[in-house]
């Protein structure tokens, strides 16, 4: 496990500072956006960062109420934390982005709609978690919302975008950004960047819970 | 053999409310279960009637395993709690018939009513109800359940002599059946005379295991006071 | 067949219980009115907003109602009665999901009543269409309800929580339900697409929750 982790984090950060610097210096402005186009490096990452951690938290969840094993659990658990994490930063930065470039903080564009209510589905499956007495109970419980929010999101996802775009051209559009293959690279490099920060984020968690676990069970007498 | 469990535990996040708790009951017997509050009388009979997964040891109904064939055990038991479990804006005979669709069995709420006194009352909300006619009506759920293993917790509570004459009957059809019944109580002089194995326990412990006839008046007013 | 006995015996329990005291209509009918009343006046009575208010009363009330519907059991303590019946407890799910249902049709009814009304809109002459339209999107709305109904009880500050958890996993529903209702009235392109999601939620969820619900029941 230790190795596994040193090897991750040290990918992580490679990975990150590539991405860092194709973000910032090794790729072009946008022609319209100028350099606000580069927030794209991170809002569009931390997005996909938590597509993954919600598919994480669909297959630990199903694992955990077949199996009952509590490794996954606590992955359920770690991942649900990540998601909720992940599409905060996404909506974060979605909304960053928009001020300057579109001069609005809500953008109402579909996939900004979607992520509020992921965030919305793993929060609340993270305070029922919490919220209730017995904790094997609440980790159940978790992860029943958790299965039904993975499973909702193409349907959320679908009908966010053609409630929009099939009735009325929406009055602020993202709009085509051309990308040049420097920003094509330095996307993919922050992608793979972010995709490797949620992984050793993922298992640096799960290890804590496990230590976690462990110092409870040794507690009660 | 109609009761068997070994080492029986349930754990409350850091509380013992039962231990190691090991016993057999033959088919065709009664068990009383004595203790003072806390002692884990409910516990016990909440697990045995499958509302609560033991956190250590097992336990067979009429052999069938607590946790692994929980429907079956459902199937032959009725569970009377101390909680009525009915619905007070239903009426009394409305009550039993769901009882009777949700268990499976045929309808007898007319005839169920009838044998614990409350036929009169079978068109009256339950929310009308005293206490006692609440556990009456609890106890005609459980006759029309016609289990093989009748568990009363806190069997005498709320009833007068009439009441526990019909909690005598209940159990001696389930018995004569070949069925078996467990009985919490503290008034345990009411129930003395139908059992045939008296169980102590105090703090979630076993601290009794005897036949009836072997115990004495003084030794069940101390289990039950809690005293050992 | 005990099963459907069962779900049956469930289903009417429930409502007669409601037909009883009819607590819970009377509550998501008064905020349902409230929010047409408001939403009405504040954003303009346009036929044309008609559908979007339409649904978002309904969903609102309905996450209202959601949560009354099991506290019956939970105050009552009845719930541990009921789950020591023998049978699965998928049959309660049924019953709970098709009690829900028709609760939430009456309620239906009244609000396009109170829209026809106030937004002068002629629903009539679709109002078949209309109400099939309504109960696609009830159909789903109860699938998901029933089993956080449910899911919320052990849970602390359940009544804060039903919101925040059953109104974005219901986006699909209320999304779905305002484009159909649009096109059943102006007759607008994308019937069909929008019949799809709201049919593809329902099947999915109807499929998958009464399983969870029996993860979500196993003790009381």
């Amino acid at each position: 496990m230790r190795l596994l982790l040193t090897l991750v984090g040290a990918a992580t950060a490679v990975l990150l500072a590539a991405g860092l610097y194709f973000g910032l210096v090794a790729s072009p402005p946008d022609a319209f956006q100028g350099d606000y186009v580069r927030i794209m490096y991170v809002h569009v990452p931390s997005a996909f960062a938590a597509y993954l951690a919600a598919g994480t938290v669909f297959v630990a969840s199903l694992l955990y109420l077949w199996r009952g094993r509590a490794l996954y659990d606590h992955v359920a658990h770690s991942a649900t934390e990540l998601a909720t994490l992940f599409t905060g930063l996404a909506l974060a930065g979605g909304m960053i982005w928009g001020k300057p470039v579109w001069g609005t903080w809500w953008a109402w564009d579909a996939r900004l709609v979607t992520t509020a209510m992921l965030f919305l589905i793993f929060a609340g499956a993270l305070m029922v978690r919490e919220l209730v007495e017995d904790r094997q109970r609440g980790a159940r419980l978790a992860a029943v919302v958790g299965i039904i929010g993975a499973l909702d999101v193409p349907l959320i996802h679908y009908s966010v975008v053609w409630f929009r775009t099939l009735h009325q051209a929406p009055s602020i559009t993202r709009g085509e950004i051309k990308m040049a293959p420097p920003m094509v690279a330095a996307l993919l490099v922050n992608l793979l960047a972010f995709a490797a920060l949620y992984l050793y984020l993922l298992l640096q968690r799960v290890r804590l819970e496990r230590l976690e676990a462990a110092r409870s069970a040794g507690i009660e007498p | 053999m109609g009761l068997r469990t070994e080492g029986l535990s349930r754990r409350f996040y850091l509380q013992d409310a039962l231990r190691d708790v090991t016993l057999t009951l033959p088919a065709g017997s009664v068990m009383l279960v004595v203790g003072p509050n806390g002692a884990g009388k409910t516990t016990l009979l909440r697990i045995l009637a499958t509302a609560l997964r033991p956190t250590a040891g097992r336990a067979s109904v009429f052999g069938h395993d607590l946790v692994r064939a929980a429907d079956r055990v459902r199937q032959i038991t009725a569970f009377v709690g101390t909680a009525h479990g009915m619905y007070e804006g239903l009426t009394a005979a409305e009550n039993l018939a769901f009882a009777a669709a949700m268990s499976g069995r045929p309808d007898r709420s007319a005839d169920a009513l009838a044998r614990v006194g409350l036929a009169a009352a079978a068109g009256a909300r339950v929310r009308t109800f005293s206490h006692g006619m609440k556990r009456r009506l609890a106890l005609a759920r459980a006759w029309l359940l016609a289990p093989q293993m009748l568990l009363l917790d806190d069997a005498f509570s709320g009833l007068d002599a009439d009441g526990a004459r019909l909690v005598d009957a209940l159990v001696g059809e389930v018995t004569s059946a070949g069925g078996c019944a467990v009985l919490a109580t503290h008034q345990w002089e009411r129930g003395l005379h139908l059992a045939h194995v008296v169980v102590g326990l105090c703090r979630g412990r076993l601290v009794e295991v005897s036949a009836a006839a072997q115990v004495s008046a003084p030794r069940l007013s101390a289990l039950a006071g809690g005293w050992i | 067949m005990t099963a459907w006995r069962r779900a049956a015996a469930l289903a009417r329990k429930d409502l007669l219980l409601e037909w009883r005291g009819r607590e819970t209509i009377t509550a998501m009918a008064g905020l349902a009115l409230l929010v047409v009343l408001l939403l009405g006046f504040v954003l303009g009575a346009e036929a044309a907003r008609a559908p979007a208010i339409l649904w978002v009363a309904l969903l609102l009330a309905a996450t209202l109602g959601v949560s009354r519907w099991t506290q019956a059991e939970v105050e009552q303590q009845a719930l541990e009665t009921l789950l020591l019946y023998p049978g699965s407890r998928e049959h309660i799910y049924w019953g709970k999901w098709g009690a829900l249902t028709l609760l939430l049709t009456v309620l239906l009814g009244l609000l396009l009543a109170a829209i026809g009304l106030l937004f002068n809109v002629d629903l009539w002459a679709r109002f078949p269409l209309l109400l099939g339209a309504g109960l696609l999107g009830i159909a789903g709305l109860s699938a998901v309800g029933t089993l956080f109904a449910a899911l919320l009880i052990p849970v602390r500050g359940r009544e804060l929580l039903m919101p925040l958890l059953l109104l974005p996993v219901e986006l699909p529903v209320l999304l779905g339900g305002v484009r159909l209702t649009e096109a059943i009235l102006t007759g607008s392109p994308g019937g069909g697409l929008w019949l799809g999601v709201l049919a593809v939620f329902d099947i999915l969820f109807l499929l998958v929750a009464p399983v969870l619900y029996t993860v979500v029941l196993e003790e009381a």
